[in-house]
């Protein structure tokens, strides 16, 4: 029996070696989840985005710095507040080689606009529109964005739209486009294995992509292996054992690890999502301003970025990003100052402290642990609730009914234009306002500035709302993390990106390696 | 076994199966947790489209008619689309069934393999250096937790020695066209034999991981009916009217011993199900486990009751076959 299994293994081994010798210029991704649909204006779920966006491309596109750039269109202007005209580039073509023409991308937003029209089912992509009202094609390259009302960032969320080929889907139907793929991008479905992997190859009758993202033409490698691995120790085991060439998500204590292997190196850019503590300003002791910034000068968050998260994460002072429009980088700091904290408690008449629940779903536990141990230590003693991140997020949704008074929390801001973070979290209205919180001033701010179209003026308004919201401190503002990806070190042209897009159009293999 | 017993045992599915679809969905139901909120997570969108959304789901009818939508349309075999997939949860569900199949099957495999024998020779000379290893080992399998073992066989095999994949059902090499959709199958029946030896190896450590734990509840089964078994009067019998040692054993003794074993299998079935949403993670397994789990997450009810059903359906099912295996191996028990 021994030598039976013996001999069985002894093939499986021998099997592999001879898989190893195959030569392919494949780049193999370790990603945590599989695509749900294939179908780019049916869903709404960024990971999704992202595998879809290697194979299809927007009208604009935003380069590794969050430049916003024209991709399929060629340019972009403002008629007037409610309407804007693209022009779209000449000679695009499809996987499957039509030409790509401007009633290919009324039909993509006609597809999302109206009602029940993928099948009966509507797009859930919708809401990424705004008042976008309709879009018609004045030529077979001209197409007129027509607005009900003025939406300053409509070319700001046109990157999430992706261009579908009306013929394709008159074609394969609306279930075919859910499993097949045929866009404009730099690599084409070759096979989808669901749960498991992705596997694209490079389109060679690709428009080059971005003239302001260089280099422009087809992709540099052969094949795109998306190897879905859900588990984090396991993505990381992946990449130290050269199964795969990058891994997204790599935890922040396996850094070390992957940045003195051999093979391996880890890079890091600050992503798009402030992470906060809501603090329920509609109740005791919350309701007081004066609690509220005991609570932001109790945090020491140097030493917590520092230590914990080991440096892959940026403070912040306020609700936006640094690299945030409009970002207000005179906003004072919310220093690590006890004393400052007892003080402030005492004024609010707490002077022996006061007792207060912190609500965390799981995977936030640990920070949430430290998060409320130096709050305690500050006089605002903190128990620590730990649930389910979905129950959490219900509870906490406006007319929901929290059970503590605080909530570690994040809100990601992918267009990094202030009115993707700051009207859903922080005005009266917003769906995200998890902290309740209500101040008339800003209200009328933040509602100007979405329909203002002059860029300065528009900054003026956010960065004084920011200042008011600073002031009334309805959150502990914490930090914007990093993505960390680990890299092997014979990949070249792999830039992170804030938005967590993982472009690879422009990523190389530099020797030859794969496994696959 | 009469065609009216088959026939009852299998109309006794249908109460099974509505009360297991009433249950899910009223947990589901009483369950706190939005999908909505979860699909737009910190995306734009105003309240009001939120409620939208909610509507476009179904989300905003009362409970009882949701209900009721659910079960004459499953009736039908529609459980509706996916929240999330926005396809077909049929469909869905159907693409990742095999991976799931072959994981347990092939995890089942070794665990009889491994269990019965060891099992069966432990009880023949009981309490000597042989039994106790096995007993130990048994205790050993059963304490260690999945998701810890599945690691720390990763880290060896994959990290440190590099024999076999970390993760997946196969590589790209291997693009064997679907008949059975069970990737060892289909490359043996179409002559891929390193595209078979390419499936094993991705195989071997969730189904080592899946089958250790059942190996060793089946190993103390086993031994224990079998010692059971060698202590019967019909042994004693057997042997003194000369029959020898290994046809006593193997003609007469493993073959009731066995009967334990059939049910404890049946039910260590339906645990592997269970316990493919561990193993199924930490290998980044393609399978059912994984997809309802990552459901449960984002409450997609439609995927979730569907996929319990079917759960519910493969369970009764096996216990079923469970009493036909019985029945052949002891023709005294009748159905």
């Amino acid at each position: 029996m021994f030598r039976f299994l013996l001999s069985i293994f002894l093939t499986v081994a021998a099997t592999i070696g001879i898989g190893a010798s195959a030569i392919a210029t494949d780049l193999r991704i370790g990603f945590t989840v599989d695509a749900l649909t294939l179908d780019p204006g049916n869903h709404r779920n960024r990971d999704n985005e992202t595998l879809l966006r290697n194979m299809y491309d927007g009208l604009l596109t935003y380069d590794s710095n969050m430049r916003l750039v024209p991709e399929l269109a060629s340019s972009i202007e403002r008629v007037d507040p409610l309407t804007y005209r693209l022009t779209l580039r000449h000679g695009v073509r499809f996987h499957d080689g039509s030409l790509m023409m401007a009633d290919d991308v009324v039909f993509t937003f006609r597809r999302i606009l109206e009602r029940g029209a993928i099948d009966g089912l509507s797009s859930p992509r919708r809401d990424l529109l705004g008042p976008l009202e309709e879009v018609v094609a004045q030529d077979d390259h001209i197409v007129l964005f027509k607005l009900r009302e003025p939406w300053p960032i409509l070319p700001a969320m046109l990157p999430f739209q992706e261009i579908v080929s009306r013929s394709f889907i008159d074609r394969v139907g609306n279930r075919g486009i859910a499993t097949q793929a045929n866009g404009t991008g730099p690599f084409r479905l070759r096979h989808w294995r669901r749960g498991d992997a992705l596997v694209l190859e490079r389109f060679d009758g690709y428009y080059g992509g971005a003239t302001d993202v260089p280099p422009v033409g087809p992709a540099c490698v052969d094949r795109v292996i998306f190897r879905i691995i859900p588990e984090s120790a396991s993505r990381v085991a992946a990449l130290l054992g050269g199964s795969v060439d990058i891994i997204n998500e790599l935890p922040p204590f396996a850094m070390r690890r992957v940045a003195e292997h051999p093979r391996t190196r880890v890079m890091k850019v600050n992503s798009t999502n402030t992470l906060y503590v809501a603090l329920d300003n509609s109740v005791p002791p919350f309701s007081d301003v004066r609690v509220r910034r005991a609570a932001n000068h109790a945090l020491n968050k140097p030493l917590i970025i520092d230590r914990v998260l080991l440096g892959a994460a940026e403070p912040l002072n306020g609700v936006l990003t640094p690299a945030a429009f409009s970002f207000a980088s005179d906003l004072p700091e919310y220093a690590f100052d006890p004393a400052a904290s007892a003080r402030l408690l005492a004024q609010a008449g707490y002077p022996n402290g006061v007792d207060v629940t912190l609500d965390t779903d799981g995977a936030s536990k640990e920070m949430a642990e430290i998060v409320a141990t130096m709050l305690t230590a500050a006089g605002i003693r903190t128990h620590l609730s730990v649930g389910e991140g979905s129950t959490l997020r219900s509870n906490w949704a406006p007319g929901g009914t929290p059970t503590g008074q605080m909530y570690l929390s994040s809100w990601g801001n992918a267009t990094l234009d202030p009115s993707d973070i700051m009207f859903p979290t922080l005005h009266a209205k917003g769906r995200g306002n998890r902290a309740r919180y209500r101040n008339a001033e800003v209200d009328a701010l933040l509602e100007t500035a979405s329909v203002e179209s002059d860029r300065a003026r528009r900054a003026a308004l956010y960065r004084k709302a920011q200042h008011l919201i600073h002031a009334d401190a309805p959150w502990i503002f914490l930090w914007v993390p990093q993505d960390i990806y680990g890299v092997a070190n014979h990949v070249t042209g792999f830039k992170p990106s804030p938005d967590s897009r993982i472009h690879l159009h422009d990523v190389c293999i530099s020797d030859v390696v794969s496994r696959e | 076994m009469r065609p009216a017993i088959v026939l009852t045992r299998l109309a006794q599915l249908v109460p099974v199966l509505l009360g297991v679809s009433l249950i899910v969905f009223l947990i589901m139901a009483l369950t706190p947790g939005d999908p909505v909120e979860i699909m737009l997570a910190d995306q734009p969108a105003s309240v009001e489209q939120a409620a939208a959304l909610r509507a476009d789901l179904g989300l905003d009818r009362p409970l009882a008619e949701r209900f009721v939508l659910f079960l004459s349309n499953a009736v039908q075999g529609d459980f509706g689309v996916s929240f999330f997939h926005r396809r077909p949860v049929a469909e869905v569900l159907l693409e990742r069934l095999p991976a799931t199949i072959e994981l347990t099957l092939a995890a089942l495999l070794l665990a009889l393999v491994v269990a019965i024998p060891l099992g069966a020779i432990a009880a023949l000379r009981p309490n000597r250096l042989f039994d106790r290893l096995v007993t130990a080992g048994s205790l050993v399998g059963v304490s260690l937790p999945g998701f810890w073992l599945g690691i720390l066989l990763l880290l060896l095999f994959s990290v440190h020695l590099q024999i076999l994949p970390v993760a997946g059902r196969s590589t790209f090499a291997c693009e064997v066209p679907a008949i059975t959709s069970l990737l060892t199958i289909d490359s043996l029946l179409q002559g891929r034999l390193d595209c078979f030896g390419d499936a094993v190896a991705h195989l071997a450590l969730p189904a080592i991981t899946l089958a250790l734990p059942v190996a060793a509840v089946l190993t103390r089964v086993m031994r224990a009916s079998m010692l059971e078994v060698l202590c019967s009067d019909y042994i004693a019998f057997a042997e003194a009217k000369g029959i020898s040692r290994g046809r006593v054993i193997w003609r007469h003794a493993l073959k009731n011993a066995l009967l334990p074993a059939v049910t404890v299998t049946a039910l260590e079935t339906g645990s592997l199900l269970g316990g493919n949403m561990v193993v199924e993670t930490v290998f980044g397994w393609p399978g059912l486990g994984r997809l309802v789990v990552e459901s449960i997450f984002v409450r997609n009810y439609p995927l979730i009751q569907a996929a319990v059903l079917l759960y519910a359906l493969i369970y009764v099912l096996l216990n079923f076959v469970a009493d036909l295996v019985y029945a052949w191996l002891n023709p005294r028990v009748r159905l």
